[in-house]
């Protein structure tokens, strides 16, 4: 089977790695890179749990992406968000309101959740819940976690964010 | 099953349409072609092997959606479900395709599955490749030998099979522009929200007044292809849509399909609520309403 040498960009620092033809992204950043962070949830691009920023805030599932159709692009998992030691404001907003249990969805609900602010800052509730249909929760009954989401937008549309 | 693993197979990068073409010619039916790989990836996990898998990644010129009052709407191989949503003129002007896209799979699948990937999928379930079948169109499969255009009325075989040749790349699929009173819609049925259709319907009609002057009326989930309903479109042909018809057509609807039971829904329930559907969807080309997707 053919190896590809490629070069990810990962929460913002160059990675260069030798990946097979049937690599996905998701097990190049879990397996290779160590970003675990980024879960393996049911492989087949329906929970969610693999989401990745591509380029910005494109989110897209790792599960069901190549490695190799990837090189030169630029990725940005949970673990990238954080800066100077200072959560992201949808990061912390899930913490304040409760809307993590068992965490497992935590890291793509908080980045599609960055993708649905970045392409509508105020969403309806109906709007939050139309953005987050590809991402799985299994404990909270997606109350709190709809919560966050509109406290995190109050935050990054007020004034200091 | 806790860790799906592809099997082996070599993936190809083409930096050109031209070296595509190469490469199906070479590799014919032992070459997949990778574009959005929603669909691709999911059979690789499954039951699906094939030794070479052809990306379009690095292939420029597929990406275009442009639309041209005479010409219609043109929409390459690259083009994203995303991409439709994004688009003001198909939400303007071929609203079934809009409609569609908006209730497709999930944001991350929206943002990578192609418009033309799921036509050549040729799922009976299809959203965005039965609301195209409504409004009509024809895909450009080039090949080393030449180009050729395909009527989608004529392209879905059975299930799964299209008349795409091994050596033949899908540019494009042209949507013919709207004539004047031209109105369309879709709708579907779903256990949850994004989940695969149990059963859709779409809708395209050219109205004078209240006057049907034709149409196009399509159903998925309830055969081994999208099918059209021949007999509910010449019901309508030149016959004023009033509430009477909209009836006679409803109660028409399920002797044209074939449902069977499936995961997703019965064959029983299917043909009961065919017939609501059809009269729904056309309410919704009408007047707009009943969209409550």
């Amino acid at each position: 089977m053919k190896k590809h040498a490629i070069t990810l960009t990962v929460n913002g620092e160059d990675r260069d790695l030798v990946v097979s033809s049937n690599r996905t992204l998701l097990d190049a950043l879990r397996d290779d890179l160590g970003f675990t962070d980024t879960k393996y949830g049911c492989g087949t691009g329906e929970c969610g749990a693999c989401t990745v920023l591509v380029d910005g805030t494109t989110a897209i599932n790792g599960c069901l992406t190549l490695a190799a159709t990837m090189n030169g692009k630029s990725i940005t998992t949970a673990a990238g968000l954080a800066r100077s030691g200072n959560l992201h404001p949808v990061q912390q907003a899930f913490i304040d309101n409760d809307a993590i249990q068992c965490g497992f969805c935590t890291p793509g609900m908080v980045l599609k959740t960055i993708s649905l602010l970045d392409e509508n800052p105020k969403p309806t509730e109906a709007e939050i819940r139309h953005g987050l249909e590809g991402n799985i929760c299994r404990c909270t009954g997606y109350t709190k976690i709809v919560e966050a989401v509109q406290d995190a937008s109050r935050r990054m549309s007020g004034a200091g964010e | 099953m806790t860790s799906r693993v592809m099997r082996d197979f070599d993936l190809l990068l083409p930096e050109s349409v031209a070296e595509v073409l190469d490469l199906l010619a070479t590799h014919k039916n032992k070459a997949a072609i990778l574009a959005g790989g929603t669909d691709l990836l999911v059979a690789l996990k499954f039951n699906y092997s094939v030794d070479n898998v052809i990306s379009l990644a690095l292939v420029p010129g597929l990406n275009g959606l442009s639309f041209d009052p005479v010409q219609g709407l043109t929409i390459g191989a690259k083009v994203t479900i995303a991409d439709i949503l994004k688009s003001k003129v198909v939400k303007e002007h071929y609203p079934a395709l809009w409609q569609a896209a908006k209730v497709f799979a999930t944001p991350q699948l929206r943002n990578t599955a192609t418009v033309l990937g799921n036509i050549l999928r040729a799922s009976p379930a299809g959203d965005c490749s039965l609301a195209l079948y409504a409004c009509g169109g024809s895909l450009t499969l080039k090949s080393k030998r030449g180009s050729r255009q395909v009527n989608l009325d004529d392209f879905w075989i059975s299930y799964g099979l299209t008349a795409r040749r091994d050596d033949e790349l899908a540019m494009a699929l042209q949507v013919p522009a709207p004539v004047r009173g031209q109105k369309s819609a879709f709708r579907r049925m779903t256990r949850t929200k994004e989940d695969l259709s149990k059963i859709n319907a779409a809708v395209s009609l050219q109205m004078e007044g209240d006057v049907c002057m034709s149409a196009r009326v399509a159903m998925g989930c309830v055969g081994p292809t999208l099918l059209r309903l021949p007999k509910i479109e010449k019901m309508m042909k030149g016959s004023a849509v009033t509430d009477g018809l909209l009836q006679k057509i409803s109660d028409q609807v399920a002797a044209e399909i074939s449902p069977i039971d499936d995961k997703r829904s019965s064959a029983e329930y299917r043909n009961k609520v065919a017939g609501v559907l059809v009269k729904r969807v056309i309410a919704l080309a009408l007047n707009g309403k009943g969209n409550d997707q």
